[in-house]
């Protein structure tokens, strides 16, 4: 089946780069030039026709295949077995309560973080440990930045265009990890969310920036959490009061104390759903005095269920660090969690 | 190396509606307002309310709020605005 899109040429890899900066292709960094075959080889891989409907970006009407969405892979730097990730993150983020276009455009100016599970970490060399929410491995820097590609050019999601955020934090350029399921006893993000062990997986979550903790001065679970809940007592009271899903990063020195302790994420996210809360009057202590009206006594969870907390077990293995990663909006936007269909295994056909 | 390269943006151009013919005047008709909900509006569309009514004499304001802010307006919304002359909407941050 022949590509629909319009090829252009170009005299040189250079004058690729200014075709695509001029364009407003870009995130404003190099891109590797989109060849047929580079974008071929990404679509075989994932064995996956050109023209397959990913789905419709329905408030502006937005159809996205699977072709647009392998170029801009392609110039993200991705390889083939790189796409079947991308292709199962933006499946899950056109599902409705994921709210693309609000997550997109919003002046709250949210990013999209990708979770990996399952055995498709090892095969890409995803790395859940040292610097996990930073540049930790090609893996998880190319398809963090594929999924902000795609939105920059299949949505128009441009900075003054759709996209309307206000700040943006670093995570539009990408922002994916992986967990780090080989060293911890704890079920892995997508077994808490409903999905078999041995299945690869790809959970999205509209999110604002990491915000980090310390705390290495106890072994004793509830201090730790305590920390944990009271970062996200800050965000409701400087950010936004609203429920939603809530991420926590756990890195190795803090999950082993947890652990040996014999909690689970389950009673991670029960302690923090019974912790983080706020009442409205606090708002009165940071200037917020004006929102607070008659209802200075209501409380206010970060957490409508302990199932909205996501607990990634990532980091390095030294430090007492952990990170609270707020979502975008309260429960405008909910994380998505799939499963990654393609057989990373095989290969492209007739291989 | 001469390269061939290839489009990376959707190329087609989203649908759009047909405008609505454009009203000779404001006088006697119904407008509407569909707030996002957000603070900023609540004084915008009070202002705007009286500005038509006083200075353009429209006949009646029509206010309503989305449920949700970062969403399209509810299909009720949508519906009623069909006996409308005239709308306005707006974010409000």
């Amino acid at each position: 089946m022949p590509l629909a899109a319009k090829t252009y040429t170009v005299a040189d890899i250079h004058a690729a780069q200014e075709l695509y900066h001029a364009n407003g292709w870009t995130d404003g960094l190099p891109i590797v030039p989109p060849t047929e075959d580079a974008v071929r080889a990404c679509l075989d891989w994932a064995m996956t026709p050109p023209d397959q409907l990913l789905g419709i970006e329905t408030v502006r009407a937005v159809p996205i295949t699977a072709e647009k969405l392998a170029i801009n892979a392609v110039m993200a730097g991705c390889l083939p077995m790189h796409f079947p990730v991308v292709l199962t993150a933006v499946t899950a983020m056109l599902r409705p309560e994921f709210l693309l276009h609000g997550a997109t455009s919003s002046t709250g100016g949210c990013a999209v973080l990708i979770v990996l599970n399952g055995p498709i970490r090892r095969e890409l060399g995803a790395g859940g440990t040292f610097n996990a929410l930073g540049n930790s491995d090609r893996a998880t820097a190319v398809i963090g930045r594929a999924i902000r590609l795609a939105l920059i050019n299949i949505l128009e999601v441009r900075p003054g265009g759709i996209d309307r955020s206000t700040l943006g934090h670093p995570g539009k350029f990408s922002y994916c990890l992986a967990e780090d399921e080989e060293d911890t006893a704890w079920n892995p993000l997508h077994v808490q969310r409903g999905l078999p062990g041995e299945t690869s997986a790809v959970t999205v979550m509209a999110a604002g920036a990491p915000r980090q903790i310390m705390n290495e001065w106890t072994t004793a679970p509830e201090e730790i959490l305590e920390t944990f809940a009271a970062e996200m007592r800050a965000n409701m009271r400087h950010y936004s009061i609203w429920a939603g899903n809530y991420a926590l990063i756990i890195p190795r020195q803090l999950r082993e104390h947890l652990q040996a302790a014999g909690w689970s994420k389950a009673d991670i996210a029960a302690f923090i759903h019974a912790r983080a809360r706020v009442r409205r009057g606090e708002w009165a202590e940071v200037g917020k005095r004006a929102v607070v009206r008659d209802q200075a006594d209501t409380e206010y969870a970060a957490l409508e269920a302990p199932d909205r907390l996501l607990v990634v077990a990532a980091g390095g293995p030294a430090g007492g660090f952990g990170a609270v990663i707020p979502p975008w909006l309260g429960n405008k936007s909910a994380a998505v969690t799939l499963p990654i269909g393609a057989c990373v295994d095989c290969g492209p056909p007739g291989q | 190396m001469v390269l061939q390269v290839l489009d990376p943006t959707n190329e087609t151009a989203p649908p759009v509606g047909q405008p609505a013919p454009r009203l000779a005047s404001l006088a006697g008709k119904a407008v509407g307002f569909i707030s996002n909900g957000k603070e900023g509006t609540t004084g915008f569309f009070a202002h705007l309310d009286r500005m038509l009514r006083e200075e353009l004499g429209v006949a009646e304001v029509i206010r309503r709020v989305k449920s949700n802010y970062s969403a399209p307006a509810n299909p009720d919304i949508v519906d009623e605005l069909r006996r409308w002359q005239a709308v306005v909407t707006g974010i409000g941050d």
